[in-house]
């Protein structure tokens, strides 16, 4: 019998190579939507790269880095984008939770409640980002109105505080996301055995103490990727405080993906705005290192 | 074997058969026929019309086929669409029209055809018949950069029935305006009623909220060559000026969130004395169905800062032609139509925008529709522009941002003009 041909080898794959050719247009499609875009902006970092000025393209080696470090924007934004992640990814896992437990009463119509959860997550964020900035509105916002007829003798003008424009993005945020938490929360509830909380009632057991032996240890694999996905996502924060204040009043509630946004869009800055990027990226890959290291060691 | 490298044969033969026929079929249209695409901008600038002066164009013109596209409700908006359609070099689109503060910025990035071969004149000479602001604004580095389309400026509505009934005389500076406000809410004793109606939100016309009161005490706020020359406590007293009418009053607490359409619906709902707004909203007042103030709304110049001269904001829209377009001197003619006193004429009488060229101000046909242009023209002229800067995406934002936080009173104006002044010294230089 002859050699096998390069043409036999294709016709009939040993294990290995038709692996590697079946995962082969994966691949390449990640390499060109993932590698390269990321690889394109790293390497934009490093140049002056202006469109306004007509100045062309020059490498600029480190000095974008060194400016950021010394940028009281990048540091508020910064603030900001994390201030929001710490307070709008407990506050949706409290409510989420306090949903999914809702919903996984047992009711009975079940799709109401399920429809009631699915709503918010369906609703885009600029929308909801929308909506929330007229509840908040100083003179037309329902909210205001509420608080008027609760006796309150002067309107609050939420979004032109710097203190009550957070809280409003931060509210509008926990509304939007909890039932996104809630929705894995809910699966997760219902892959705990009734047997466990009945063998608890046996044992005396009150709610309190099923609720915190029980269903919360037995959701812990759902709270950590909820709490993952939601991380990744609260770092990103663009659409809400976007639609909701512009980042106003001055830039007190800016987020980094405002400021990226801003810089590269607004100021057609693309070397800086992609520094800026760069930097955001690497606060997301800590944050993702930080949980991937968790449940390395829980498991 | 044989049958195989036959099939193949005619395989091939079919293809190319097929490619060759196609390719013909595509360009024997095209031949005839150009494709021409314009982004018309949002409905504040009335696509409804240019679409009928592109019908016009077309019935003259029957090769040229002209397709519309529009969007963006707010300069800024339209201004990061284009950014990142032109900033992917996209040839789809032929022609822009763009907002007087944006061909500086457009034709320095290098997105913009210059029109003057296209034209075949000087720029001196093309822009001579346009109102000088024009001139200045659309000449960038000695070449045309765009054409103008129609004009705009902020001008002072208010309710001639509300001054009549209260015998007040039209305001001259902002302290009689302020006065005069106070003196008709009293008399009429409705608490929501506003003496004025100013943009305090982060938006473009922010900047020109800004600019108002300092450019009416007869300071500019940058030199012919662009570079900032702000007198700082000039800019300082101009935000008082606006902080004083708040603390008295005249201009409501949340002026911050103030958007130039919520002037524009308060002032038509009847809850407005005195607003301050470009020349389309005067269409909106006259013809819109929903106002309440019809045949109530008159017209006057913006009230200067005592001691100094009344100064107000000029606007207006421009045609450009894409540098990346493969129509470029198709697009060229097009844009000399629409920028014609023709066009300028059609815009005056059917939509009530101010027209680009002095005399059709006076023009018999536009007086009778619009009896105020015959004033405007002299406004829009004294009008100033916002600067021209290659970076001007950065200046308005400074601005406007800074300006509607010194409103909403998270900043003093002290702290807002240092702010502008220090990040603005590095950008117009």
């Amino acid at each position: 019998m002859a050699a096998p041909t390069a043409l036999d080898r294709l016709r009939d794959p040993s294990e290995k190579t038709l692996g590697v050719m079946l995962l082969a247009p994966a691949f390449l499609l990640l390499l060109l939507i993932v590698v390269y875009p990321i690889g394109k902006l790293i390497w934009n970092s490093f140049f002056d790269l202006r469109l306004s000025g007509g100045s062309g393209v020059k490498f600029a080696g480190f000095e974008n880095y060194a400016l950021v470090l010394k940028d009281p924007d990048f540091w508020n934004a910064t603030k900001n984008t994390v201030l929001i992640t710490l307070i709008t990814v407990p506050g949706a896992l409290v409510v989420g939770l306090g949903l999914a437990t809702l919903a996984n009463l047992p009711f009975r119509r079940k799709w109401p409640v399920r429809l009631a959860l699915l709503l918010p997550w369906a609703l885009p964020l600029a929308f909801a980002g929308l909506i929330f900035a007229w509840f908040f509105h100083t003179e037309y916002g329902v909210v205001n109105d509420v608080m008027r007829r609760l006796g309150a003798a002067e309107p609050t003008m939420w979004l032109l505080r710097p203190g009550w424009a957070f809280t409003a993005i931060c509210m509008t945020i926990i509304w939007k996301t909890s039932s996104f938490m809630a929705l894995i929360l809910l699966a997760g509830l219902q892959m705990i055995p009734r047997s466990l909380y009945e063998a608890a009632e046996v044992d005396g057991a009150n709610k309190w103490q099923q609720f915190w032996q029980i269903t919360i240890p037995m959701l812990m694999p759902s709270i950590i990727v909820a709490l993952i996905f939601r991380s990744i996502t609260a770092l990103q924060t663009f659409d809400i405080p976007y639609t909701m204040t512009k980042g106003g009043p001055g830039n007190s509630t800016e987020t980094l993906a405002m400021l990226i946004h801003k810089t590269t869009i607004d100021y057609l800055d693309v070397g800086y705005g992609s520094t800026l990027a760069v930097c955001m990226f690497l606060l997301s890959l800590v944050v993702t290192g930080f949980y991937i290291n968790r449940i390395g060691r829980n498991a | 074997m044989t049958t195989m490298t036959t099939k193949r044969r005619l395989t091939l033969a079919a293809l190319t058969g097929a490619v060759a026929l196609a390719t013909g079929l595509a360009a024997l249209p095209a031949a005839a026929q150009t494709s021409l695409r314009v982004f018309s901008g949002g409905q504040n600038q009335r696509p409804d019309l240019m679409r009928k002066l592109f019908d016009q164009y077309q019935a003259k013109n029957p090769g040229v086929k002209i397709d519309i596209e529009t969007g963006g409700a707010t300069s800024e908006l339209q201004r990061q669409y284009l950014s990142t359609v032109l900033n992917a070099k996209d040839s789809a689109i032929d022609i822009y029209m763009i907002d007087i503060v944006n061909p500086a910025q457009y034709f320095g990035a290098g997105w913009l055809e210059p029109l003057d071969a296209h034209l075949g004149m000087s720029g001196a000479d093309a822009m001579k018949p346009y109102l000088p602001v024009y001139a200045s604004s659309n000449i960038v580095d000695g070449k045309i950069a765009a054409m103008p389309a129609f004009a705009d400026a902020m001008f002072m509505y208010y309710r001639k029935d509300l001054l009549a009934k209260h015998g007040v005389a039209e305001p001259k500076t902002w302290d009689e305006l302020a006065a005069a406000s106070k003196k008709i809410q009293a008399a009429e004793g409705n608490p929501n009623l506003q003496g004025l109606s100013i943009q305090g939100a982060p938006i473009e016309g922010a900047v020109c909220t800004f600019l108002l009161p300092y450019w009416s005490q007869g300071k500019d706020f940058n030199d012919a060559s662009g570079r900032m020359t702000l007198d700082k406590p000039v800019a300082v007293k101009g935000l008082n000026q606006w902080l004083g009418m708040v603390d008295a009053g005249v201009i409501k607490k949340n002026v911050a969130e103030v958007k130039t359409p919520d002037t524009v619906n308060e002032f038509m709902a009847g809850q407005v004395i005195f607003a301050i707004n470009w020349g389309f909203a005067w269409d909106r007042f006259k013809d819109d169905p929903a106002s309440q103030v019809k045949g109530n709304v008159g017209v006057m110049p913006l009230p200067a800062m005592a001691g100094g001269k009344s100064a107000t904001c000029v606007g207006g829209w421009q045609w450009a032609v894409s540098a990346f377009s493969k129509n470029k001197a198709e697009a060229a003619k097009l844009v000399k139509f629409m920028s014609s006193p023709e066009a300028s004429k059609f815009l005056a009488v059917e939509g009530s925008l101010l027209p680009v060229y002095q005399s059709v101000y006076t023009d018999a046909d536009v007086v009778k529709v619009a009896p105020w242009f015959k004033d405007a023209a002299g406004v829009v002229i004294a009008g100033k522009s916002r600067p021209m800067s290659k970076e001007y995406g950065q200046v308005s934002d400074v601005i406007r941002t800074t300006t509607s936080a010194v409103l909403a009173r998270t900043k003093k104006p002290e702290e807002g003009v240092d702010e502008i002044a220090s990040r603005l010294t590095r950008v117009m230089r």
